[in-house]
């Protein structure tokens, strides 16, 4: 039964695998300078590594926004989400992962009588402002450095396009790492506070529970970018690519530098030990970043026809995005406590760290089921993997061998 | 990444050696000009034959480098235009190839007063086509330079256009001892000549709109 609550979460890390992934590669595979396989391999290994290495950061500060505390609630919550993502995407609005959860842990706070805590709050609406203006800044910078690389060093425009797509590769997986290390904490955060599984021995190092539930979620969004995001990737690539080649590294990189800055407890912890002010590790928008990376380039090339509908469009759903999400998972909570009986959470018992305490507390045999399933899947996608690399080194062989012949008849 | 690398190396070879061979015909030309209106037809002979192999490995270049370029997916975004540029050029060696073997196979008989008036035909119509190869060499390097290189190419082209007119008038001007036929068939090989700098004009216009492109 506690499995089939996670399918909640793990159908919003596939959505989000499936749309999200294309912030991350689709300038790539949208110009076809990387294939769609190699590029869903190399973004499927890097998401599950940003989220189960790094993920923690942004999954806290979702956990302080509202500790749900009963596993029912925490389906409930995804669910809402995901349903007002779907039908945002259905209607083609701009929509955002990171605001729809967000909107419908406010909606369990209000219906589990929990206060919202104003400063995390304000902190998570903050960095929904300062991703897209941030991301806009990076675009600019790097885009002027890369620009003035190309003039000086005359490199030949063939070799300084290999050049681009090693650094399309390279951004792509940096991207996906950050895209796992930011958004797990979208998909698995509201799950985090009411599990708590036994550690996962693997021998050379040890999985907590949080960073078992983001394994689960980093393969719900890989199997997302592997089953659908191919066309996402194709359809809003070629978008992105009409800048230019290096333009969308630079977009890739931007959104990359965002999405980490504001998911690395590191980087966080180096700047107050030097007397700066702490990071928010907060969820935010890969889409909405990319956006202010693109507009930043458009700026700095002196494009006057900034889409001011599409700002006003973004700006509209740091609103409507959390406001419906809030309201869904309202009336979902009330339905699922007063219709099926389920246990959707209750007013926390706040420790002195500020987080609920523990609602749910699986035996042995859960963990133990999870481990196999884990196990399983992680198996499962590397034999996928090595069958893709034995298709493609095939794939090579073949087409090496048609060359030689075609150029063989020529003589 | 080896074999990006490869691959690169490779193309950047095959495109510059496509350049040589380009530039090495237009020379060609002129020189196989000068030899016919020397009345040295063993030079000219020679010349047609080094313009031939020329012609067929430049041809062979443009089949490998549009090959490398789709199956490696190199330059997604210009490669249309890139391919479209080389066989433009292209285009220039093969005119080239055609004019001297209808030359060889018609042996039109050009008056010797009209030798300089050919001569600087040739001359000029050459160096419209001969300025495109660095101004498309520096597409690849320096697409900031490649508008003022072509500044050359027009200017050969309209002086091309003018010696052209000026040589027409002179035959059927100025050579009431030829009959209509002999005139007809010198303003044929007139209008051959002439057609190297309109196909060069062609390939510069086309250039001209890439590098703007790429430089955006």
């Amino acid at each position: 039964m506690i499995f089939f609550f996670l399918t909640s979460g793990l159908f919003l890390g596939w959505s989000l695998g499936a749309n999200d992934a294309s912030n991350v590669f689709g300038s790539a595979v949208g110009s076809k300078m990387i294939s769609f396989r190699k590029a869903a391999i190399i973004a499927s290994i890097f998401v599950i590594l940003g989220a189960v290495l790094q993920g923690a950061g942004a999954a806290n500060t979702l956990g302080k926004l509202g500790a749900v505390n009963a596993i029912g609630g925490s389906f409930t919550l995804a669910l809402a989400a995901a349903l007002v993502i779907y039908v945002m995407t259905k209607f083609s609005l701009p929509v955002s992962t990171t605001q729809a959860i967000v909107g419908a842990i406010i909606g369990w706070n209000f219906f589990t009588g929990n206060a919202t805590d104003p400063g995390t709050l304000s902190k998570i609406v903050g960095t929904w402002i300062s991703g897209p203006v941030l991301g806009g800044i990076f675009g600019i910078l790097l885009f002027m450095l890369i620009s003035w690389i190309k003039k000086i060093s005359k490199v030949h425009l063939i070799k300084f396009e290999s050049y681009i797509r090693t650094g399309l590769i390279i951004t792509g997986a940096f991207g996906a790492f950050s895209l796992g290390a930011n958004n797990i904490a979208n998909v698995m955060g509201v799950f985090v506070p009411a599990f708590n599984l036994q550690p996962l021995d693997l021998g050379l190092f040890s999985l907590s529970s949080a960073q078992q539930l983001f394994l689960l979620g980093g393969l719900a969004i890989a199997t997302g970018i592997i089953t659908y995001s191919k066309k996402v990737m194709e359809t809003i690539g070629s978008n992105i690519v009409e800048l230019s080649s290096e333009a969308a590294m630079v977009v890739v990189l931007a959104q990359s530098l965002v999405l980490f800055i504001f998911s690395s407890s590191a980087l966080s912890g180096f700047f107050v030990r030097h007397g700066l002010p702490a990071i928010p590790m907060v969820p935010v928008s890969s889409s909405q970043v990319i956006v202010g990376a693109v507009l930043g380039i458009g700026i700095y090339k002196g494009i006057r026809n900034i889409n001011f509908r599409l700002l006003g469009q973004i700006a509209a759903g740091w609103i409507f995005t959390p406001v419906v999400s809030g309201l869904i998972a309202f009336l979902m909570l009330f339905f699922i406590k007063n219709i099926f009986n389920i246990d959707v959470g209750h007013k926390a018992d706040i420790s002195s760290t500020g987080v609920a305490t523990q609602a749910v507390l699986p035996d042995a045999a859960t963990s133990e089921l999870m481990k196999l399933i884990l196990i399983c899947i992680v198996s499962a996608g590397i034999m996928a993997g090595a069958y893709f690399l034995l298709l493609e080194r095939k794939k090579r062989r073949e087409l090496k061998a048609s060359e030689e012949k075609f150029w063989k008849n020529m003589k | 990444m080896a074999l990006f690398t490869r691959t690169t190396k490779k193309l950047i070879l095959s495109i510059d050696e496509f350049f040589d061979n380009i530039e090495l015909g237009i020379l060609v030309f002129r020189e196989a000009i000068k030899a016919y209106l020397n009345r040295d037809f063993e030079a000219y002979e020679r010349h047609l034959k080094k313009v031939d192999t020329l012609e067929g490995n430049a041809d062979k270049l443009q089949r490998m480098i549009e090959s490398d370029m789709i199956t490696h997916s190199i330059l997604p975004q210009h490669r249309a235009e890139v391919t479209t540029l080389i066989d433009k050029m292209d285009e220039i060696i093969d005119n080239i190839k055609k004019s001297l073997n209808e030359i060889f196979t018609e042996m039109p008989e050009i008056p010797e007063k009209l030798n300089r008036d050919f001569i600087t035909l040739a001359e000029e119509s050459a160096n419209a086509a001969e300025e495109l190869i660095p101004a498309a060499r520096a597409y690849f390097k320096a697409p900031y330079t490649v508008r003022e290189k072509l500044l050359k190419v027009y200017y050969f082209e309209s002086e091309t256009d003018k010696l052209s007119l000026k040589t027409k008038k002179r035959i059927f001007q100025d050579t009431p001892e030829l009959d209509l036929a002999h005139k007809a068939h010198l303003r044929f090989i007139v209008h051959h000549i002439e057609n190297i700098s309109d196909l060069a004009q062609r390939a510069a216009d086309l250039l001209s709109g890439m590098a703007i492109k790429i430089i955006m």
